[in-house]
């Protein structure tokens, strides 16, 4: 049995494999740009990252921010505590997108011949990517509060290939359709007739006559209508063995843990890397003047050196917060303001402000926390009021006296300054690197390269105990 | 369809194992750069350390150098100071030179008088003696120079500066030793008596314990305390 097909359904086959293929290839691009960028820094060193919405394209320092925060943070991998920077999550976009790159150049070559599982298969498996993307949106919104242009780049092809699904399973449905409609017939309908030259004989045929007409001369011969060229016959749509589907999910998920795997088994060992980076050797001050900050769960002593107007510290403490460590560490903090205001290990403000800023973190006793955590907060402002060379130091003062309108006196007495003092003294007494932030963990320092996409391992490392009571 | 599904097969094998091996190479690249270190070169970061003002010439730290050396602050020897003979040969310079040394200082320390042929410090030079010792910013040494006027006799004077000098360090030990434990290898004494680097009047316009009452006899019954921000 069969029935003349229509157009829509053939375009219907072609043009969801075909948006499928595009997303494929694009989600393709940037999830391996990303993983790449992030495979880069299995040296500990600080790399350029790509960071555009055309895949693989370099980014200026301004626009690199977002996709580094996105690294950076606790979300950009798996099994971080177990392996150096963990297993990135774009590798194994890698293999889904490339997996469906290959499924739709399939559906595409194979047009309506391809099984109706194969459809209805690319409609659920394509809307995963969607949900893992919808996933990180969703993260970047509440825990970011930016969105990489890489990370982009994959949501618009993670949706482009489940609008492609969704169409496919469409398709799929019409076809059923079709055919049931063709099961249901009674017979097929007469094609539509066209005018050609036919002989007598065939005209009495036609006509349903018996006897056979005379021979007529050439050129003389009536016309009468035949059926038009038979288009395409409707194939009813096969639909493929039960099988079909957890074969296709299983080389699905082979593709999509492959180049996790091999990345895993290329990985070098960071064990003797991490404590390398020096000791403190006093771990206390002798006046008291450092603070001291134990929240409720506290379980792991920690030095914390910072800068209130630091956007590295920020960036540290943050991440610190977000992985549920900061509050799990009995804090000593050091204010190291790097402003030469009061630092005389700098010829020059890298902070400017940063050290009334100190003096009110240390005015701050209790709340001192808070203080820094506001610092933090409005660290953008103050350090734009700090430049203005003759009002500088006076707007900051007025943007903490607004919110601390109680720490003015201690802020300007003696006592604060000397503090402050004794806490950089402390500093040179270490014999710390002029730079912020740092972290000690029972005196043992967390290396600079350690502290963004290794920091889970380093800290399963220096403190187990830590890691094992999250 | 078969051949489609052979393409579609060929072409995922193709770009699984393309990703794979560029994904595998870049880690084995990574870790080569890690364990041979052939990586950009790190910026160097500075190790916190004491102050360094401008006035720490090379002459004005040669001295200082050579006296804590030799004056025990440095190397834990139980020396406490310097006698006026040692001052003379250390500094190898003559009075004039020795003094314009701490010019620069006149600011950052301060001149605490005493009474004639006294070490007792009264209420105005503690107060100062303290309020100066809180100042200490960056700096590293705490110098006590200690004077005798040229009344009296060599002997005498030279023992009274040490008395001085010795004056200054004990209200700094009563005061501070708590806080701070390491006062000996910070606080360094020269006493200098009568005959070497004596004041002139012009040593008045320093910042002086008792203001006003300064004669070129006064300013030399007198210890000068300064910090000295130089890294020695």
């Amino acid at each position: 049995m069969s029935v003349q097909t229509k157009t829509p359904l053939r375009f219907g086959a072609i043009a969801p494999s075909a948006l499928a293929l595009l997303a494929s290839i694009l989600g393709f691009s940037f999830a391996l740009s990303s993983a790449l960028d992030y495979t880069q820094h299995l040296d500990r060193q600080v790399h350029d990252i790509h960071c555009s919405f055309v895949p693989g394209l370099g980014a200026d320092a301004s626009q690199e921010g977002a996709c580094r925060a996105a690294m950076y943070s606790p979300y950009s991998a798996l099994f971080k505590d177990q392996y150096w920077g963990g297993i990135p999550i774009a590798l194994f976009a890698v293999g889904a997108f490339g997996f469906f790159a290959a499924f739709s150049l399939y559906l595409l070559l194979a047009g309506d011949k391809a099984p109706r599982r194969a459809h209805q298969f690319l409609f659920l498996a394509g809307l995963t990517p969607l949900a893992v993307s919808a996933l990180m949106f969703v993260i970047s919104v509440t825990k970011l509060g930016s969105f990489c242009k890489t990370c982009v780049g994959m949501y618009v092809a993670s949706a482009l290939l489940a609008i492609a699904g969704i169409a496919a399973l469409i398709h799929d449905l019409r076809r059923a359709r079709a055919a049931l409609a063709v099961f249901r017939a009674p017979a097929a309908p007469p094609a539509p007739a066209r005018t050609i030259a036919v002989t007598p004989a065939a005209a009495a045929l036609e006509a349903g006559g018996t006897a056979v007409a005379p021979t007529l001369p050439e050129g003389e011969v009536p016309a009468v209508e035949t059926p038009k060229d038979p288009e395409p016959a409707f194939e009813p749509p096969r639909t493929g063995g039960f099988l079909l589907i957890p074969v296709w999910l299983l080389a699905l998920a082979i593709f999509s843990v492959v180049p996790s795997a091999l990345y895993i088994s290329a990985m070098p060992t960071y064990a003797t890397y991490v404590t390398g980076c020096g000791k403190l050797e006093k771990l206390t001050e002798p006046n008291n003047a450092l603070l001291r900050i134990t929240p409720a769960g506290a379980r792991q002593q920690a030095t914390l050196l910072v800068d209130p107007l630091c956007p590295t510290c920020k960036a540290f403490h943050q991440r610190l917060v977000a992985e549920n460590i900061f509050d799990k560490l009995d804090t000593t903090l050091v204010l190291f303001p790097l402003d030469n205001e009061c630092n005389w290990m700098l010829d020059r403000a890298l902070h400017p402000g940063a050290c009334v800023v100190s003096k009110a973190v240390l005015c701050g006793d209790r709340k001192a926390l808070d203080v820094l955590e506001w610092a933090y907060d409005r660290q953008e402002a103050l350090l734009a009021a700090a430049k203005d060379k003759d009002r500088g130091v006076a707007e900051v003062r007025g943007m903490i006296r607004e919110k601390w309108p109680g720490l003015d006196a201690c802020i300007d007495s003696k006592e604060t300054k000397l503090r402050l003092e004794r806490t950089l003294r402390y500093v040179v007494s270490n014999q710390l690197p002029v730079s912020t932030p740092q972290l000690f963990l029972d005196g043992v320092r967390l290396c600079d390269e350690d502290s963004d996409i290794g920091l889970s391992y380093t800290l399963s490392k220096l403190a187990p105990d830590l890691k094992r009571s999250r | 369809m078969k051949a489609a599904g052979l393409v579609g097969s060929a072409v995922g094998c193709a770009i699984l194992a393309a990703s794979a091996i560029t994904v595998h190479g870049q880690v084995r690249s990574a870790a080569d750069r890690l364990r041979t270190g052939a990586t950009a070169e790190k910026p160097k970061v500075a190790v916190a350390n004491d102050a360094e003002a401008s006035y720490c010439t090379p002459a004005f730290k040669e001295v200082l150098t050579r006296v804590i050396h030799a004056c025990g602050l440095v190397g834990g020897e139980s020396r406490r100071g310097c006698q006026p003979a040692d001052v003379k040969t250390l500094a190898s310079i003559n009075d004039e030179d020795f003094n314009a040394l701490f010019h620069p200082l006149k600011s950052r320390g301060a001149v605490i008088l005493f009474d004639d042929g006294a070490e007792k410090l009264d209420d105005q030079a503690r107060q100062i003696i303290e309020e100066k010792w809180l100042e200490r910013r960056g700096a590293r040494y705490f110098f006590v120079v200690a004077r005798a006027s040229k009344t009296g006799g060599a002997d005498f004077n030279r023992a009274l500066s040490h008395k001085r000098a010795n004056s200054v360090l004990f209200l700094i030990s009563d005061k501070f030793k708590a806080s701070n434990p390491d006062i000996d290898k910070e606080a360094g004494l020269l006493w200098l008596g009568s005959e070497y680097a004596q004041l002139g009047k012009e040593y008045c316009e320093w910042n002086l314990s008792r203001p006003g009452k300064c004669t070129p006899e006064a300013i030399n019954r007198s210890a000068f305390i300064s910090w000295v921000d130089c890294q020695l």
